[in-house]
């Protein structure tokens, strides 16, 4: 049995292993993350290595890998009096944690940065984002990726379409036909619809009134997509992203370009191509709140 | 035509692997399409939309594992399944590590003391920063990071110099120090020739080649592509000369680079007058005057000025094999040729190979274009479309853009050779395999199906389609040279024995009426 610390944690979820008892199993077990379902609410929990950013319903702990602990799906999971059991080969103890809370930025009221910021974005996304999902690799021959690069691009499209002329049923069909499409563990729509869902919880942002059409896809994806991608899906739609998400979201609206290239650079290396599908999202979202200017009325929707 | 699935239900792997398991399956002999995706509805509506759509992927659900293979027949489709579940074992294996990380360069000097050099590959932003760090603690820095200013670069080199360290690169792919190659590098033997390049494939080519004519190198020092710029003014290859010059294992210095600006040309040309020890320069597509009125041995390819080293450097030419040109070879090429088939079309993963296989068709041949031509008539105006002669520099930004570089992903080349081979103006292709650290597990196994299919096409149209290989490594090197050769010639590949060898080739197999 290893002992080992948590350094930080989603602060609902510390309060909830500090305060209440926790049962669960593992869910799935990756080189640097450990997914746990829990049974009182079937919500899955990520404990992910130090190295990785914090993020809702996850706790970082002080290890560099799990691969080299003999972790199995469906290992028993619990927690009581501030220590975290992980089947017979982990105890977490939870006496140094500190609390993270996922803090969306103001979106401005002087877009100028923004767009600016934006463009810039644009134009890393050129040079390295990385191909394979909403990017689409011109190179490949595999008629799958061809084919999935082409409805994203396609659906992605129609659903900012839509959502500028608030055609809002149009968008959720749109969105329904990206959740689910593309390779990868979260496949690339969905990483695209967190990007776009994040923007729509920044206060002052105009998108704030798509916060219902964002609570609607996460109906619908329960069975379009894995309980992975759901669970940051359905966190997204809540207006709760990673960190590295809220700091490309703060360095686009507020931040220096400085800034912007180290959270671009954190969020474009997520995954293979999701920190890059995530991104297209942020810019989609951003883009709305930009050309709807100050024409959005809340009521007509 | 066979198709076979295979559904793992509720198995996950992380984006990463299975992106590259979908990469690594596709590639695989016999494969003509692969899928490895999530069972999500829309991931069949896109297996629908090109007929890879079976009833029972039907059944897959969102937390499975869909495989998908077509090959042309049941046997092939088996035996590609074989080698995916092989990969995912593979994939599989929680594997332990043995590195030590430090969080920071000053707490990695602090914890290892004897340590002098820093490796540096962060991104470009933060790359000078790191690398004022190294200097700060009296590291070498080799700086594999590009997007660095050249303000940065000016600063930094200006600083080593001052504090008698040297800062190879920024972009720098290649060195040897020690006998240990950083980055990109082949194994060669240790021996008394001292190398400074400006350019990364051209100095693994030269290293190799000496090798393989039995000499051995002391140190080889990258200074990254800009070094010998106005701007920089050829900081680090005079400070590379210098330190070859003391360096008493060293007993010759070979110089590698694209032509300097003509004033930095001059410092190194006055740098050589300085030396105490003879230097051979390769300035690809330079001229031999200066060179030897400053006293230096002038190379006009890669593997003359290797083999110059290696003399100055003590052995008896006499006993050299030089790996002459296959004249006879030539003749028989040209015979299989028709009068249609005139163009050269070279597909590189090696920057300096791509460029000296250029200057050789050059000397013959007005219509040689490419990505990375110095004259703007020549340079290709669409990059997907070749013309005439052309000479693709795959690792150029104009084909890695959000890729990995064609030394580690073959799939950009794969794909254009496919294009390249249906061309009926084609006479030739020509290919570099580069071996050694860094590069590709099995750069020819991952080319092999492409050129079976691309040779058959051609048969079946009733042309003969001639392709050039040159595997860069040595026998020290992983995987084995030898073994590579053989695969090539096993389907049909005409082996070059150097990089200018394969330039000489490919021009001399597609001149007509000689």
């Amino acid at each position: 049995m290893r002992i080992h610390h948590a350094r930080s944690g989603d602060l609902d979820w510390i309060n909830q292993l500090q305060h209440t008892t926790f049962h669960g199993y593992v869910h799935s077990v990756f080189d640097r993350t450990i997914n746990v379902e829990c049974s009182e609410n079937g919500e899955l929990y990520t404990l992910a290595c130090q190295h990785l950013d914090n993020a809702p319903n996850t706790m970082l702990i002080d290890m560099d890998r799990f691969s080299e602990l003999a972790i199995k799906v469906n290992d028993k999971v619990y927690a009581d009096q501030r220590i975290v059991h992980i089947g017979d080969q982990l105890l977490i103890v939870m006496d140094q944690v500190t609390t993270w809370e996922c803090q969306l930025p103001f979106f401005p009221n002087d877009i100028g940065s923004v767009i600016n910021h934006l463009a810039f974005t644009k134009k890393i996304i050129e040079q390295r984002g990385k191909c394979g999902g909403m990017k689409p690799d011109l190179t490949t021959s595999s008629i799958f990726e061809q084919e999935t690069s082409r409805l994203l691009s396609e659906r992605s499209l129609m659903l900012q379409e839509a959502l500028l002329q608030h055609r809002v049923s149009d968008a959720l069909r749109h969105a329904a036909g990206l959740i689910g499409l593309g390779p990868g563990l979260t496949p690339s729509g969905d990483d695209f619809l967190v990007g776009l869902l994040s923007t729509f919880h920044m206060e002052n942002s105009l998108g704030r009134i798509y916060l219902g059409f964002g609570e609607k896809i996460v109906d619908v994806a329960r069975t379009l997509t894995n309980e992975i991608s759901y669970t940051a899906l359905k966190q997204a739609s809540k207006g709760r992203v990673r960190e590295s998400i809220t700091r490309l979201l703060h360095s686009i609206t507020c931040g220096k370009q400085e800034e912007l290239i180290l959270s671009l650079d954190k969020v474009l290396n997520i995954g293979s191509s999701s920190g890059t599908d995530i991104v297209y999202g942020i810019v989609c979202g951003l883009e709305i709140n930009i050309k709807a200017g100050g024409t959005v009325c809340p009521q007509k929707l | 035509m066979s198709t076979k699935v295979v559904i793992k239900q509720s198995t996950y792997f992380d984006s990463v692997s299975l992106m590259s398991l979908s990469t690594k399956a596709n590639q695989i002999e016999g494969v003509e399409q692969a899928v490895i995706a999530m069972g999500t509805e829309m991931n069949k509506e896109v297996l629908r939309n090109v007929g890879l759509l079976t009833p029972e992927l039907e059944e897959a659900k969102t937390s499975d594992l869909m495989i998908v293979v077509k090959a042309a027949t049941d046997e092939l489709c088996e035996s590609a399944f074989l080698k995916i579940e092989e990969l995912f074992k593979n994939k599989g294996v929680a594997k332990g590590t043995s590195d030590i990380k430090y969080p920071t360069i000053d707490s990695a000097a602090k914890s290892i003391p004897e340590a002098n050099l820093a490796v540096i590959s962060v991104n470009g932003a933060y790359a000078a920063r790191e690398a004022r760090k190294a200097l700060d603690n009296d590291l070498h820095v080799m700086l594999f990071s590009d997007n660095v200013s050249i303000e940065d670069e000016i600063a930094l080199k200006q600083y080593a110099h001052e504090k008698g360290l040297l800062v190879m690169g920024p972009d720098c792919g290649t060195a040897i120090i020690g006998n240990v190659a950083l980055c990109f590098g082949n194994s060669v033997r240790r021996g008394n020739i001292g190398i400074v390049g400006a350019s990364g494939t051209g100095s693994q080519e030269v290293s190799v080649r000496i090798h393989d004519f039995g000499g051995g190198i002391t140190q080889l020092i990258g200074t990254g592509g800009r070094d010998l710029s106005e701007q920089v003014g050829g900081i680090m290859m005079l400070d590379g000369m210098k330190a070859l010059d003391e360096d008493e294992a060293t007993k010759v210095i070979v110089l590698i680079s694209k032509p300097p600006a003509p004033s930095v040309e001059k410092k190194v040309l006055d740098q050589i007058k300085l030396c105490k020890k003879p230097v051979v320069v390769y300035f690809i597509g330079g001229t031999e005057e200066s060179v030897v009125a400053a006293g230096g041995h002038f190379a006009k390819t890669s593997k003359e000025a290797a083999l110059k080293a290696v003399v100055l450097a003590g052995a008896d030419e006499s006993t050299i094999n030089k790996r002459a040109l296959n004249i006879p070879l030539v003749e028989e090429i040209r015979a299989k040729l028709t009068p249609e088939q005139k163009y050269i079309r070279g597909l590189f993963c090696g920057g300096t190979l791509c460029d000296e296989a250029m200057y050789i068709a050059m000397d013959k041949f007005d219509n040689v274009y490419s990505n990375i031509q110095k004259n703007p008539d020549y340079k290709l105006k669409d990059l997907h479309v070749s013309k005439e002669h052309t000479f693709l520099d795959l690792g150029d930004d104009d084909f890695t853009n959000g890729k990995p570089h064609p030394m580690i992903d073959p799939s950009t080349r794969i794909a254009r050779f496919l294009q390249e081979a249906k061309d009926p103006e084609v006479g030739v292709i020509v290919m570099d395999f580069i071996l050694g650290f860094g590069s590709h597990e099995d750069p020819v196994g991952v080319m092999l199906p492409a050129i079976i299919e691309a040779k058959e096409l051609a048969a079946k149209e009733g042309r003969h389609l001639e392709i050039l290989g040159y595997v860069l490594g040595t026998d020290l090197d992983s995987p084995k040279i030898e073994d590579q050769v053989n695969k090539l010639m096993e389907a049909g590949v005409t082996i070059a024995s150097s990089s200018t060898n394969a330039g000489l080739l490919s021009r001399e197999f597609v001149v007509k009426g000689a």
